[in-house]
């Protein structure tokens, strides 16, 4: 296998070139599916037989979810990363990923409330997984929380990448604790190892605003960490030359 | 014994530094408040992180994995690692486990404690406490030892018995890197200069 | 330093602060005071909630009785101590867990079939209670020190380290509860509390390599 990527990820000026290309595709396609997925699901797709249009919400309430989870994954990844091969753009990852994976997983807690009225008569249950939503909620939040508490940029990188690794090694252990503890949810509703159980038209837009969504992100994500690169390096010559010809 | 580094910070501290440290010498690194004395010595010990540069131990590159350098070394840092539910003797029995009890007891007779040994340390003062942290250099047999500051809130007596025995560990072949604003009586370092 | 003369000193010490350790059991009793006279005194609520009881009361003891641990060892320069000394970080703070966990659960042991009797917890479930907390607490004891070393230097670390560390603690408090609720209901609980040691043992393995990371970085 050719690791030369994963090596030039290490250096931040060739990312933030990389991203200049790639960031901007990424929101905007993104954003394109994310529309087409959202009108598709919400005006022309069949209603369920059993739960009439308000199962509509699973166009927003699904992507957002799955989302949230693999931008915990993500950057747990990102955390050992960070510790053990000390590269410089895993924790300018995460600390730019968590605060769109801590929105989402607050969506996904809205829209499943919401969903959850029509459905189950409450706005909240402690079924499995909001609950499991909820706790990646708090996680995201303890990562974001010991960013801002820390000003030493070297501590702080090496805090978040600690507290994102440890995450991750409990987030499966979590969400099996919980599932075990309660399970009350519908079973999953997309899983793309398996043939869907629901119709084609009424997967499609999902699978479109799912997609839709990741590239919305992660275009974001690019955005983020070049502002995160830029002000990092801004001792570097290059960013120098960058920022006189191109503005800020 | 040979002792030689060679090291290269990059850092926003220092730039291109290079300096060695040879058996029998006194290193003293100089600067003002801030130039990062402290920090080098920290670097060395392999706690802060040096960007670029090499450190070399006894002929041998130790940049990656300090284990070598930290077994032949004794720091005492700007707090002394005293604790205050411990007596002056069960402090220095914590450093050096090995040593025997009078052996402990005479190490804090040369820091003027014999008669604290019994007292709690939380009811020492802050130069007493240091003398504790001192009388471990009576007990060691470390080669190499980095003392930052080491002669803050000591008295006279208390400086004069740490030059004393500075000068016995280097006429033995030992190695002593040191940061301090006051100057040294009796002892002619090797300076190195750090700029703010 | 070598890591015997460390334990035996951290023992000593711990020792030799007792009212850190009263305080933590008076803590624990104050937390479960508080359900009776909160929620419902009567047998029919306390008997079945009596686990959950203790264990949410035993989640936050071990949390307040962590967050501290290494905030004298940071003040007093230990830590730097630590870190010259040549000796393995990640051994050294499985050292001070051991010796912190001692020094906890060995007292709430005792107290625990008081407070059992109090909440109406049937006599047949208590072992399964003191079981659970001997096999649980060891992972909240060594994750919470993950929280501990990277709030260490920070003015106001405790609240933060509660907030990093209380979700993690959820899989242990679900599955001691899950096994004294089997318990109550004459049903297998011994499937709960291998999960319970198999949580532990995972913590034990890489929290102290954790906890490591978090006092190099802490410390400069």
């Amino acid at each position: 296998m050719n690791w030369t990527w994963f090596h030039k990820l290490g250096s931040p000026k060739w990312f933030y070139q990389w991203a200049s290309n790639w960031g901007g595709r990424c929101v905007y396609l993104g954003l394109a599916l994310l529309v087409i997925g959202i009108i598709w699901g919400l005006g022309f797709a069949p209603a369920d037989y059993q739960q009439g249009n308000s199962f509509r919400i699973i166009y927003i309430h699904v992507p957002v979810a799955v989302l949230a989870q693999s931008c915990y994954l993500g950057m747990g990844i990102a955390g050992f990363v960070a510790l053990v091969w000390q590269m410089k753009l895993a924790p300018v990852f995460i600390k730019s990923v968590a605060p769109v994976g801590a929105v989402m997983a607050f969506i996904a807690l809205v829209s499943g409330a919401i969903w959850g009225k029509p459905t189950w008569g409450t706005w909240w249950v402690w079924d499995a997984r909001l609950t499991s939503v909820l706790v990646l909620f708090l996680l995201y939040m303890g990562v974001i929380a010991i960013q801002n508490a820390i000003d030493d940029q070297v501590f702080a990188d090496k805090a978040v990448a600690v507290v994102s690794l440890v995450g991750v090694i409990n987030l499966p252990i979590i969400k099996y604790s919980v599932e075990w503890w309660n399970t009350l949810h519908q079973p999953a509703t997309f899983k793309l190892t398996e043939k869907p159980s629901m119709p084609m038209e009424m997967w499609l837009p999902l699978l479109f605003s799912a997609l839709g969504l990741y590239l919305f992100a992660a275009g974001l994500a690019m955005w983020r960490m070049q502002n995160e690169v830029l002000v990092r390096e801004r001792k570097a010559s290059w960013v120098k030359k960058e920022v006189l010809e191109h503005g800020v | 014994m040979k002792d030689l580094w060679i090291e290269r910070g990059e850092r926003d501290l220092c730039r291109h530094l290079t300096f060695s440290v040879q058996s029998g010498e006194l290193v003293r690194i100089a600067g003002e408040n801030g130039a990062g004395k402290s920090s080098l010595m920290k670097s060395i010990l392999g706690w802060l992180h040096f960007a670029e540069g090499t450190l070399e131990f006894n002929g041998e590159d130790v940049t990656q994995h300090r284990d070598m350098l930290l077994q032949n070394q004794l720091y005492l840092g700007h707090t002394p690692g005293i604790k205050n539910v411990f007596t002056a003797l069960e402090n220095l029995k914590l450093y050096c486990p090995d040593a025997a009890e009078d052996d402990l007891e005479q190490a804090l007779v040369q820091v003027q404690l014999g008669a604290f040994a019994d007292t709690p340390a939380a009811q020492l003062s802050a130069g007493q406490k240091r003398r504790i942290a001192l009388a471990r250099l009576w007990l060691t047999d470390k080669a190499l030892w980095f003392l930052d500051e080491p002669f803050t809130a000591l008295d006279v007596k208390g400086v004069e018995a740490l030059e004393k025995r500075m000068s016995e560990h280097l006429s033995v072949g030992g190695a002593i890197v040191i940061t301090t604003h006051q100057p040294l009586l009796n002892l002619s370092p090797k300076v190195i200069e750090l700029a703010a | 330093m070598n890591y015997r003369s460390y334990f035996k000193a951290e023992w000593l010490s711990l020792l030799r602060r007792k009212q850190d350790t009263l305080n933590a059991l008076l803590f624990f009793v104050m937390v479960i005071t508080l359900f009776p006279l909160g929620v419902d005194p009567s047998a029919d609520f306390l008997a079945p909630a009596a686990g959950g009881i203790i264990w949410c009361a035993t989640a936050l003891s071990v949390l307040m009785a962590v967050e501290g641990m290494y905030k004298e060892d940071y003040n007093d320069g230990s830590l730097e101590q630590w870190l010259v000394s040549g000796l393995s970080v990640t051994l050294l703070v499985f050292l001070k867990v051991l010796a912190q966990w001692l020094i906890v659960v060995v007292p709430l042991m005792i107290v625990l079939p008081i407070l059992a009797q109090m909440l109406f917890l049937p006599m047949s479930v208590l072992g399964v209670v003191m079981l659970s907390i001997l096999l649980g607490t060891p992972a909240l004891f060594f994750i919470g020190s993950i929280g501990a070393a990277l709030t260490v230097s920070l003015r106001r670390g405790a609240v933060l380290m509660l907030l990093l560390i209380l979700p993690l603690y959820i899989p242990v408090i679900v599955f001691a509860t899950g096994a004294i609720r089997a318990a109550q209901l004459e049903m297998a609980y011994s499937g709960q509390l291998a999960i319970l040691a198999a949580i532990s043992l995972v913590a034990l393995a890489l929290s102290p390599v954790m906890a490591a990371i978090s006092i190099r970085a802490s410390v400069n």
